[in-house]
């Protein structure tokens, strides 16, 4: 009995026990809001909040501190605005040279690097250096080894018998400064997340199309190349985020206006223009609404043109 | 020649023009540093242009030095980065671990939501965030450098990746030993979280040391500028005009960087291929 007993008691306390947990795992949910709590008022205050009141401001003429409707107004004279086509053309004209030379260059150089079988490390350490570098301090170097007549670039140029070019200081010429500066600081991004998707690809289907008799640049065109296509989507889509917002090194470079003559003015130089020289807040606000439905639109082509799944 | 012999050649070969290609590239760096160091190169370059100077002279840096806003701009951005760092690790993995392993209301369209603000570049948000800042009196101070880094997106879903790889067992055990979802988050998860942790303080640190769009906005005050904000307001005023001296200022803002790469670049370079994300 007494046995019976002391079992029967450790059953229930123990079915107590399970319940109490269930209870107290229901009670405690509202904890996991409290977990949340940081990033959430972060997300309203520093991203939902601006983005909505920069989509009002953008229908006000404002100066941060006078305010009046006027309607479509803003987004009618940025539209119709030269500068501001100006600043397009010169941020897809940058950003499309930088992509279409960086990456087939970025993956010729990793697959070279990925098939050299001693030193692999030093010349990874060598490539990405560039890239730590912050882009504004290499702004400023550049200014110096692009400068027209005192620089190691021109210098190097003639040497081998090229044409010089006078870079920053002409208009004509200056976007090619940027491209050069942007190619130089992206190509070890390229160059790294190639190589780690090179080394992804399964060493089994070389073996199996070397012994079908396959030579290496056959199994480079049939098995390398399909492998890395999802690589390459990635790195134009990042490629072209990137190069569509493209602010800090042609602010170094030209100042708020893009200078020489608005050559090397991106879109968002222009926004900080507008809004940050000019005090014009409704202009800037409709301006960065028309950047941002440009970069969703690109985005969304190169997704489907690279068939990326997301 | 055998054809061992061969492949050995091809891959000594292949490696050589490799390394010319990199030193190509580093020929900015090391001209930086030669330009600085030249006695000829106080105001204008030295031409030719040389890689070794003619006469090492280290007036550029005692300037550079001695003038201390570059020293203080440093300190700026220690503070800057440093506190963002810390608030963005840790809020990131509250909410990644949330995320994870929480089982609550919404957690879907929450999770979304996070997602989204990847998609949000920095612009359209540039002048409701200064003028709010203008309105709490707290531009031309740290805090609108510091407090909107709270929500990284990015952050916070290699979190999440790195959560769900842990098991679930180990909050079971703990919560039979009746501990609270915080101490179990604290106590069990948190100490596991080491390498991911690595990655983020890595990635973070780096988005806050070289972010200046937004610095740009909200620090006219020059004795707060951080170091890039520092460099650009020196290379707007001066132009290609004191070329020494801003090839010194240059070395000396980026040579810390490079050292913290070389030491840690093996970690660097895996959490920049994790998260495929730029880092400026």
């Amino acid at each position: 009995m007494a046995k019976d007993k002391v079992s029967m008691n450790h059953s229930m306390s123990s079915s107590v026990h399970v319940q109490s947990l269930k209870a107290k795992k229901k009670n405690n949910r509202w904890i996991w809001y409290v977990f949340l709590l940081p990033s959430f008022l972060g997300i309203l205050l520093f991203m939902v909040y601006p983005i909505v009141e920069s989509f009002r401001l953008s229908f006000y003429q404002s100066n941060g501190t006078i305010e009046n409707f006027i309607g479509l107004k803003n987004f009618q004279q940025v539209l119709t605005s030269t500068s501001f086509w100006n600043s397009v053309w010169n941020t897809f004209y940058i950003a499309f040279f930088q992509i279409i030379i960086t990456i087939p260059l970025g993956f010729i150089f990793a697959s070279l690097i990925n098939s050299v079988k001693f030193g692999q490390n030093l010349l990874k350490t060598v490539y990405f250096l560039p890239h730590v570098t912050s882009i504004v301090a290499a702004a400023m170097i550049f200014q110096f080894v692009l400068h027209p007549d005192l620089g190691v670039a021109n210098y190097a140029l003639e040497a081998l018998g090229l044409p010089a070019s006078s870079w920053f200081s002409d208009p004509a010429t200056s976007k090619w400064g940027v491209i050069l500066l942007a190619i130089w600081h992206w190509i070890g991004f390229v160059i790294i997340i190639c190589l780690a998707n090179l080394q992804a690809i399964s060493p089994e289907m070389y073996e199996a199309s070397r012994i079908d008799g396959a030579n290496k640049f056959q199994q480079w065109l049939f098995i390398t190349l399909p492998n890395m296509s999802g690589t390459f989507a990635f790195l134009l889509i990042t490629g072209w985020i990137g190069g569509l917002q493209r602010f800090n090194e042609v602010y170094v470079l030209g100042g708020p206006s893009g200078s020489p003559a608005r050559s090397i003015q991106t879109m968002g130089a222009f926004i900080y223009e507008r809004g940050f020289t000019g005090f014009e807040f409704g202009i800037a606000s409709a301006a960065t609404y028309i950047m941002f439905i440009i970069i969703l639109v690109f985005t969304f082509i190169n997704l489907k043109v690279s068939k990326m799944k997301l | 020649m055998n054809p061992k012999m061969n492949e050995k050649v091809t891959n000594i070969a292949q490696f050589v023009v490799l390394l010319i290609f990199g030193i190509l590239l580093m020929i900015p760096f090391l001209w930086m540093v030669s330009v600085g160091f030249d006695r000829t190169a106080n105001i204008t370059l030295p031409f030719p242009p040389r890689l070794i100077p003619e006469e090492v002279a280290s007036f550029n840096y005692k300037i550079v030095f001695e003038n201390g806003r570059l020293v203080q701009s440093y300190l700026n951005s220690a503070i800057v980065t440093i506190s963002s760092v810390l608030l963005q690790v840790f809020a990131s993995l509250l909410a990644g671990y949330a995320f994870s392993k929480g089982t609550f209301k919404y957690k879907k369209l929450l999770f979304l939501l996070v997602l989204c603000t990847l998609m949000i570049p920095m612009e359209p948000r540039l002048i409701p965030l200064y003028t709010l800042f203008n309105k709490v009196d707290l531009l031309n101070t740290f805090w609108p450098l510091i407090l909107p880094t709270v929500i990284n997106g990015m952050l916070i879903f290699l979190c999440k990746q790195f959560f769900d790889q842990l098991p679930s067992t180990l909050r079971e055990a703990a919560q039979i030993d009746g501990a609270g979802e915080f101490r179990i988050f604290f106590t069990v998860y948190l100490p596991l979280a080491g390498p991911i942790a690595a990655t983020m303080v890595i990635l973070s640190f780096i988005w806050s040391w070289n972010d200046f769009m937004w610095p740009l906005v909200v620090l006219s005050d020059q004795d707060l500028h951080t170091v890039p904000l520092y460099l650009s307001s020196f290379a707007l005023e001066n132009g290609t005009s004191l070329a020494g001296l801003t090839m010194a200022l240059a070395t000396v803002s980026i040579l810390p960087i490079i050292v913290l790469y070389l030491f840690l670049q093996r970690y660097i370079i895996q959490s920049i291929a994790l998260s495929g994300v730029k880092g400026e």
